[in-house]
């Protein structure tokens, strides 16, 4: 063997080398778009088996077209190479930005989802078949597929594993998705510049790679801003407003039906059916005070439960307490919103306070007659301390001899211990309770709780004009408790062992994601 | 009003699957300094003013003078609860000196937009009912509102709120500080053992009929049968009566140190025991082992001694640096350090609640001998964190006191913890670092000469232990060392002679009142430190 054909074979072996290091990254490239598409159809449109089994279908049959394609690919097979390698980066590289961001603006998801599995699974199929072409030359069959498929799989492997134990935790759905375009753009510059043969094309391709690689960058570092919009994703529905304020996240959403109010997550209305929480939250309590004129509410910035109270002509005064500014700046300012609560806040007998309920009703010493307290649930230790007896005993005092205050208890069928644990809160306190109960096909069967000072619950005001829900029928049945849903012993919440929220917690664990 | 809707998937899923680690996390491990956003710096320079006591020498005798009938020296607990005392006996000519810019001692406090914070003690026990001085201080600070079936009502906003406490082992937060998690069989039972025995030590009674701890110590049995205790160390009798579980035995010497600023290796059993064994607290709507806490930690109790200080006057920025004892008065000369300007006072009595190892220079020959001994102090280190937000991990939410197993440093506590507005975003934690290394002297030069840098690594290091990648949420950490933080309790020094010595006034003009004169530095026995020696000034005890 002479020196030349020695070295001749070494850069053979070189280059052989170097394209089945290609064949390696171009397979965890694939399989990482596969995966990337499957995660975003499970999350997205819900039922991960469906998603991820047509996900998986219609990717391998679209590299089933991409081979038969390379068939017909005809002349210099570095050129095509480079070109479809630029291509998936692009393409599989801004799947996960693009599908994320045009999740909520398209009517058919769908459409963009396998419109993007389809191409990319076909540029994909076309890699390797040209690919091997291209080694082809100087091996013997039998040698070159074994290799070519055997990296084609160990790249498979290495994509199924880091993809869900590394990437998703630290580089997250979008910037993985990113990254894995920047690698198969990057084997294309690697094949660019390490084959004499692609000396004619270098500069054109190279500005190809490099307009490729400014997006897929450009995508990685304003990867947050993309993903501001991500909370739209949590969300079935078109999300129409949304701020962060520094007590909670808002976001109002919107379908054709209805409109709804999310607080960190949370629903808290429905405007299809917030009619019958409300007039259930102020109604029974009003019929039993028909004179009341000074009301005071705690939470409830959204004016619901005032503009309920404001059909009671007697009525002089609200003082609504509720933490966030930007809450009630939004209830008395946006259009949609004035119509929802009719224009409540907006009233002349209406006074807003923006401040912290606990620190209001322990400085505030005005007599109220109607107390209407509409927290959030108490899903954690800084909300629950507004559900104890602590707090009861500092907003009794503000409440009159014959007055009446009202809770809203979280839901009695879900949360049964919770919801008798408010009523036996505010036992211990010293109040006579009504707990009562409706149906709010949104939240689904829901409590609350009625206190006064010794005295009994008559409901003998006249209900007003154009309720919904609340008649003297509803009144009379929504006191009684099934089975399912009667009292329970609870121990009593206090600011010292806060009970309520290991009940709560409890409870609705099973129902939460 | 409700909760997550059970078809959409959370919303903080999808957040942590889209975004994976913030880009801020990754940039921050690779820059070089993952500190260098964090502001702060050490606070507290109280230790410098105290050497210019060694240096007193040096200082010139005032040339004016004022005349007073009683001065307080040191206006920590012990020294404002004297100052109240006196005040509510009629002493009309009451004058209390502190070298700090503030009054409250080792309870002194600060605050920030996010919240007040402690720097030093932070909480207060339920205390026994039959401490009738301190339940009338209590009570009319509003800690007690009042008394149901016999029993004291306290304020539920100044208890402890729920939960109270977690310990970080095994990489997950579990609920109180008694290990269980991961814990094995043999070794909770050995911890069942332990607390059963302290529980029945907590009844025990001397021959003289006195409990044998008890708080104030020096109402504990004098019955030899206890008081042995005292010579041995608290490892010792743990070893003698079989505890050997590991767990346990962090557990007990996290206890010692969170009190005595020591190991059980060094402590007395003695004082061991007695933080076990001396608490009958009851209360009407608390248990036994609740605890009483405000943001400003025991800031709250200093504050409020104070304020039922009624006409006693207070100056604050005035170092006493000697005192010389006459026939007929005591002189004293005083320093205003931020001036350098000096004045003497002669009074008529003179009630130190400096600590021993200041009065040591305050006072000269003889006499400072017999009132220095031979006290040891624990150094302490505390900083407190501003952030931005906490990231958890696994288990029990975040406390009130948040420890974390197999650490050097005791934990933190969560400032905003007893706050009844909802967080909104920052908070504060502070965190606790006894110096246990070496001779004290040797372990405080170690601490002074820190810088605030090393502080900041020490702290995050330690804190990353349970809240990966704290440093990117903390703002903002400042530090306190204290030099002398706490008189330590190793064995033969509450029950030898040396500590009664130190208490016997001079003349009948110079009286001791300190913590270190009980050899427990804790709330309770200031506060009767102060009381004692406030009888024996007014001639009562
Ligand atoms: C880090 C730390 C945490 C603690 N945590 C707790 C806790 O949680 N609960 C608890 O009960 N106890 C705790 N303690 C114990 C605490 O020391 C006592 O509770 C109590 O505050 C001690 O009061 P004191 O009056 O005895 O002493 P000090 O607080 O030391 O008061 C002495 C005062 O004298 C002043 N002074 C000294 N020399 C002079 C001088 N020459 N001239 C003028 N003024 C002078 C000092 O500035 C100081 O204000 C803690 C201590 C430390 C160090």
């Amino acid at each position: 063997m002479d020196s030349t054909s020695g070295s001749q074979q070494q850069s053979l072996n070189r280059s052989h080398r170097l394209l089945l290091f290609s064949v390696f990254v171009i397979a965890t490239c694939g399989l990482i778009y596969e995966l990337v598409a499957g995660t975003m159809a499970s999350y997205l449109l819900g039922d991960s088996v469906t998603q991820f089994s047509t996900v998986i279908g219609a990717y391998l049959f679209s590299m089933g077209i991409g081979s038969w394609l390379s068939g017909k690919v005809d002349g210099d097979l570095f050129r095509w190479f480079i070109l479809i390698e630029i291509l998936v980066g692009v393409v599989g590289g801004c799947s996960a930005p693009v599908m994320f961001l045009l999740f909520e603006h398209v009517t058919s998801f769908r459409v963009v989802l396998y419109a993007f599995v389809a191409l990319t699974g076909i540029l994909v199929g076309l890699e390797i078949p040209i690919l091997m072409r291209i080694m082809n030359a100087g091996v013997e069959f039998r040698h070159l597929v074994a290799r070519v498929f055997t990296f084609d799989y160990i790249g498979a492997l290495l994509a199924s594993l880091i993809f869900p134990l590394l990437l998703i935790p630290y580089l997250g759905l979008i910037r993985t998705s990113l990254v894995f375009g920047l690698f198969n753009v990057g084997v294309a510059v690697y094949i660019l510049y390490s084959f004499r043969e692609t000396v004619r094309y270098r500069r054109r391709m190279a500005t190809l790679v490099a307009g490729g690689s400014l997006v897929l960058v450009a995508g990685f570092v304003f990867a947050e801003r993309i993903m501001s919009y991500s909370e739209t994703l949590a969300f079935q529905d078109k999300v129409i407003y949304s701020k962060s304020t520094p007590y909670q996240r808002i976001v109002l959403t919107r379908n054709n039906r209805e409109l709804r109010l999310f607080l960190n997550g949370n629903l808290q209305f429905s405007s299809a059916d917030e009619y019958r929480y409300h007039e259930a939250l102020v109604h029974p309590a009003m019929q039993a005070v028909p004179a009341a004129a000074r009301v005071l509410i705690l939470g409830g910035g959204d004016g619901l439960a005032v503009r309920e109270l404001l059909r009671y002509p007697a009525l002089k005064s609200v003082t609504l307490v509720d933490l966030d500014p930007a809450m009630t700046q939004m209830f008395s300012n946006s259009e949609m919103l004035l119509q929802l609560n009719k224009r409540s806040l907006l009233s002349d007998k209406v006074h807003v306070v923006n401040t912290d309920a606990f620190n209001y009703v322990r400085t505030d010493s005005s007599l109220y007659d109607v107390i209407i307290v509409d927290f959030p649930d108490p899903s954690n230790y800084s909300i629950g301390k507004l559900y104890t007896v602590k707090f009861y005993e500092e907003v009794s005092r503000l409440l009159q001899e014959r007055g009446i205050m009202v809770i809203q208890s979280t839901s009695p069928l879900v949360a049964r211990r919770s919801f008798w644990c408010i009523a036996h809160s505010l036992e211990a306190v010293g109040f006579t309770t009504v707990p009562y109960h409706v149906y709010v096909p949104s939240f689904g069967e829901w409590g609350y709780v009625m206190a006064m000072k010794g005295h009994l619950w008559h409901p003998e005001g006249t209900l007003p004009d154009g309720l919904r829900y609340i008649n003297r029928n509803v009144m009379k049945t929504m006191t009684s408790f099934p089975p399912d849903m009667a009292e329970v012993p609870t121990d009593i919440n206090k600011l010292n062992n806060q009970v309520l929220v290991n009940y709560f917690e409890e409870e609705w664990a099973p129902y939460e994601h | 009003m409700n909760t997550d809707r059970p078809e959409m998937p959370s919303r903080r899923e999808w957040l942590r699957l889209l975004a994976g680690v913030p880009l801020a996390a990754v940039a921050a491990c690779s820059s070089k300094n993952p500190y260098s956003h964090i502001t702060g710096g050490i606070a507290g320079a109280n230790h410098k003013v105290g050497h210019l006591l060694r240096d007193g020498a040096a200082i010139p005798a005032p040339d004016e003078y004022m005349e007073r009938e009683i001065v307080i020296a040191g206006a920590g607990v012990s020294g404002l609860s004297a100052a109240r005392w006196l005040d509510r006996k009629g002493h009309n000519d009451i004058l209390l000196l502190e070298m700090g810019e503030r009054t409250g001692g080792n309870a002194v406090w600060g605050q920030n937009k996010a919240s007040a914070y402690p720097w030093g003690a932070h909480y207060l026990p339920v205390p026994d009912a039959a401490d009738e001085e301190l339940a009338a201080f209590l009570q009319a600070a509003g800690v007690i509102t009042g008394y149901r079936n016999g029993l004291p009502v306290f304020n539920e906003y100044h208890l402890c709120h729920d939960p109270e406490e977690r310990l970080f082992i095994h990489g997950h937060w579990q609920e109180g500080l008694l290990p269980h998690f991961g814990v094995p069989g043999p070794d909770r039972q050995q911890i069942a053992g332990f607390m059963q025995h302290v529980a029945a030590l907590k009844e025990e009674k001397g021959t003289d009929g006195k409990y044998a701890f008890s708080i104030p110590l020096d109402t504990s049995s004098a019955d030899e049968r206890w008081r042995i205790l005292d010579t041995i160390t608290f490892a010792q009798y743990l070893k003698e009566r079989g505890y050997t579980s590991a767990y346990l035995l962090w557990y007990l010497n996290y206890c010692c140190k969170d009190d005595y600023g020591m190991g059980i290796e060094h402590t007395s059993a003695w004082a061991g025991l007695h933080y076990f064994a001396a608490r009958r607290g009851r209360a009407a709507n608390a248990d036994h082992s609740s605890i009483l806490t405000w943001p400003q930690g025991n800031g709250f109790l200093a504050d409020a001694l104070r304020a039922q200080c009624g006409n006693a006057e207070i100056k604050t920025g005035v170092l006493l640096y000697r005192v010389l004892p006459h026939l007929d008065y005591v002189e004293l000369h005083c320093l205003m350090p931020d001036t350098g300007k000096s004045f003497g006072i002669r009074a008529k009595k003179v009630l130190l609640s400096s600590p021993r190892y200041v009065n040591k220079h305050l006072l000269a020959g003889d006499i400072s001998n017999r009132i220095s001994g031979q006290a040891s102090y624990a150094p302490w280190v505390v900083a407190n964190i501003t952030f931005s937000s906490l990231p958890q991990g696994r288990g029990t939410a975040l406390c009130w006191d948040n420890v974390i197993y197999g650490r050097d440093s005791v934990g933190y506590v969560y400032a905003n913890h007893q706050s009844l507005t909802p967080p909104v975003g920052k908070g504060v934690i502070t965190w606790y670092l006894p110096i246990q290394a070496g001779s004290d002297k040797d372990a405080r030069m170690q601490v002074y000469k820190r810088s605030w840098n090393d502080w900041v690594k020490v702290i995050m290091e330690d804190l990353s232990i349970a809240h990966r990648d704290i440093h990117r949420f903390v703002e903002n950490i400042d530090v306190w060392v204290w030099g002398h933080g706490m008189i330590q309790p190793v064995p033969g020094y509450i029950w030898g002679r040396e500590r009664t010595a130190a208490m016997r006034p001079v003349n009948d003009r110079i009286f001791f009142a300190h913590s270190d004169l009980s050899g427990i530095s804790i709330f309770e026995e200031a506060f009767h430190q102060g009381i004692r020696a406030a009888k024996e000034l007014s001639g009562m005890s």
